[in-house]
């Protein structure tokens, strides 16, 4: 069923959701001037293109408690955490929606489930909101994630109105007679054309088999290694966990998931401090390939969605699409890395 | 249950001892530790020091070594402590004293030379001269970082120093980079653990919690130029706090 929402009644439909469920998450600027998403109190709304940083945040956080454990006289008292708090996501872009999507296929249906996620991503609805232009450095196109899936309820900008497209019921709920009015419009073309071109065509299998091709070194030479490519990432999930003891309490401690980066030394230091996988070429493969490759054969999907924020994140312009197509174009001509052959 | 407590002293050689200061800003969170731990020695906390005081467990050092005072002050506090370490840039990699080491050598003889007191030739850190058992860097040092140390140190675990830029902090909380802005950083090549304070205040990292061991100079230093930053500026910058990296040596001397 399709709706028009007029952009005047917009902020009343937020005040709305706000009131319904306590936390509505919108795009918006912070005070440096990253675009991020942030809960709503009225603040303008960044709603041009995609934010820099992504709504990986909401649901695999930076920094998230798992349980606290306390020492008994002959036995340990575990808590576990729940986050069962209801929430709206209004605001994610196409990109933003089958990059859940790529992690459901994780935490949710690979891993059993992994309840810190899910807990997150059950409790929240979410209202994707249609690009009308390419953004920056997107390749959604080529990725095949330009159309929203796996949303709730999907807005799309035309002039004066949003035309709203929904999907389930619990996003219909949403939608307040009062505001929200019925059309028989036809649903306005979402056609975009990006930039960036990726020809996927055997991409992963390709990649692997040029482990050694001199781009990966030529590329890497000039990474920082600040790791804004995985941190602005919205399917990067790597992560490590902390103890973290309770100040002066000499018996209570509690552990935590906290966001790791391939691109630190310290992802791949083992006991001994030995550093596995010490070289930055190593490390901006292991990246790319994660993505293309290895998630591919283990899960048949990419962990890519095209979004472009590494691109744009990037402080020396590395960019796993120019990365990509150059070994496509130029192959190396004895290959003998196999993905095929990879346990 | 009486607990047998920790015993901490605090030094300072040539410094400002603001390290300290920031250290026992921490008030009422730091009182919570005094359950488990005793100040033995410091000149900023106590008016009177015994001067045979007793073995130390742990000694927090800060400021560089200048002078054959602060030297012999040094072997004093290392050879009746059992755990040092080094609290702040000074004290860790001589910091705003080591400035002068990076003066042209003709200008360092003449400070040596006019100096009240007898100096070395350079500003040290600790580690040049004796064992460092652990390194709270930054200028000043980060308190809630010496607070999460002590409550470590206290459960009997000695924390892992974490190998990560401020860059890698800075992007947790969200901030916009500073290179992207046209605004010359250090982020990428110095230690987090300060939770990105400058940057997250549109402020330039320089670079004042150590440089990083797998820091990539060659190509910060290539972006800076690209950036329109003169050869002066970029030599100040990496030399704020930090000996010059030797892969960066051309920026010692002459203009662009």
């Amino acid at each position: 069923m399709n709706y028009i929402l007029k952009k005047e009644d917009f902020p009343k439909f937020l005040e709305l959701l706000k009131k319904k469920f306590g936390k509505v998450i919108v795009p918006a600027k912070n005070e440096t001037g990253a675009t991020c998403f942030q809960s709503y109190s009225g603040q303008e709304l960044f709603l041009e293109s995609r934010t820099d940083f992504s709504a990986k945040e909401f649901f695999r956080p930076a920094k998230e408690k798992m349980f606290s454990f306390k020492k008994k006289s002959s036995s340990f008292e575990v808590k576990s955490e729940h986050d069962n708090t209801k929430k709206v996501l209004f605001g994610i872009r196409p990109c933003g929606t089958h990059a859940l999507s790529t992690l459901d296929e994780l935490f949710i249906k690979f891993l059993g489930e992994d309840n810190f996620y899910s807990d997150k991503r059950k409790n929240t609805i979410i209202i994707a909101l249609q690009c009308n232009e390419a953004c920056e450095n997107g390749f959604c196109t080529s990725m095949g994630t330009s159309q929203a899936s796996g949303h709730d309820l999907l807005f799309i900008e035309r002039g004066h109105d949003f035309f709203v497209r929904a999907e389930t019921k619990q996003g219909t709920d949403l939608l307040d007679p009062t505001l929200f009015k019925h059309t028989s419009d036809a649903e306005p073309s979402s056609k975009i054309e990006c930039k960036n071109e990726l020809d996927i065509e055997g991409l992963g299998e390709n990649l692997y088999a040029n482990f050694n091709h001199s781009v990966w070194k030529e590329e890497s030479e000039r990474c920082l290694s600040c790791t804004s490519c995985t941190q602005s990432c919205p399917t990067c999930y790597c992560y490590t966990s902390n103890d973290e003891f309770v100040f002066g309490s000499g018996t209570e401690s509690e552990r935590f998931r906290v966001l790791d980066s391939c691109q630190l030394q310290r992802f791949t230091k083992v006991s001994g401090n030995h550093v596995f996988r010490p070289s930055r070429e190593g490390r901006l493969r292991q990246f790319v390939l994660h993505k293309f490759s290895y998630y591919k054969k283990y899960h048949g999907m990419h962990l890519c969605v095209g979004c472009g924020r590494c691109i744009t994140a990037c402080p020396v312009k590395i960019s796993l699409v120019d990365i990509a197509n150059k070994i496509q174009k130029h192959p190396l001509e004895f290959q003998k890395h196999s993905l095929e052959a990879k346990k | 249950m009486s607990v047998k407590k920790v015993k901490v002293g605090f030094f300072s050689l040539t410094c400002c001892e603001g390290c300290e200061f920031a250290v026992f800003d921490l008030e009422e969170k730091l009182l919570k530790a005094f359950d488990y731990l005793e100040i033995v020695e410091s000149r900023v906390l106590m008016e009177k020091i015994k001067p045979e005081a007793v073995r130390l467990d742990i000694s927090f050092v800060e400021g560089s070594v200048i002078s054959k005072h602060d030297l012999d002050k040094l072997h004093y506090i290392r050879k009746k402590t059992d755990f040092l370490v080094a609290l702040g840039a000074c004290a860790a990699i001589a910091g705003i004293n080591g400035i002068r080491n990076a003066l042209p050598e003709g200008v360092q003889e003449r400070m040596k030379q006019k100096a009240i007191i007898p100096v070395k030739e350079k500003a040290f850190s600790l580690s040049a001269f004796v064992k460092v058992d652990y390194i709270l860097n930054g200028c000043s040092v980060n308190e809630l970082e010496f607070l999460d140390f002590l409550n470590r140190v206290l459960h009997g675990v000695i924390p892992r120093l974490e190998e990560v830029p401020v860059c890698f902090e800075c992007k947790l909380n969200g901030n916009a980079c500073l290179l992207l802005k046209g605004i010359p950083c250090l982020g990428p090549v110095t230690y987090a653990g300060c939770d990105a304070l400058c940057p997250g205040q549109n402020a330039q990292c320089i670079g004042c919690r150590g440089f990083t061991k797998d820091a990539n100079f060659k190509s910060l230093d290539n972006l800076l130029k690209e950036m329109g930053i003169g050869k002066k500026e970029r030599f100040n910058l990496f030399t704020y706090f930090n000996p010059l990296p030797k892969e960066l040596r051309d920026l010692r001397g002459g203009s662009e």
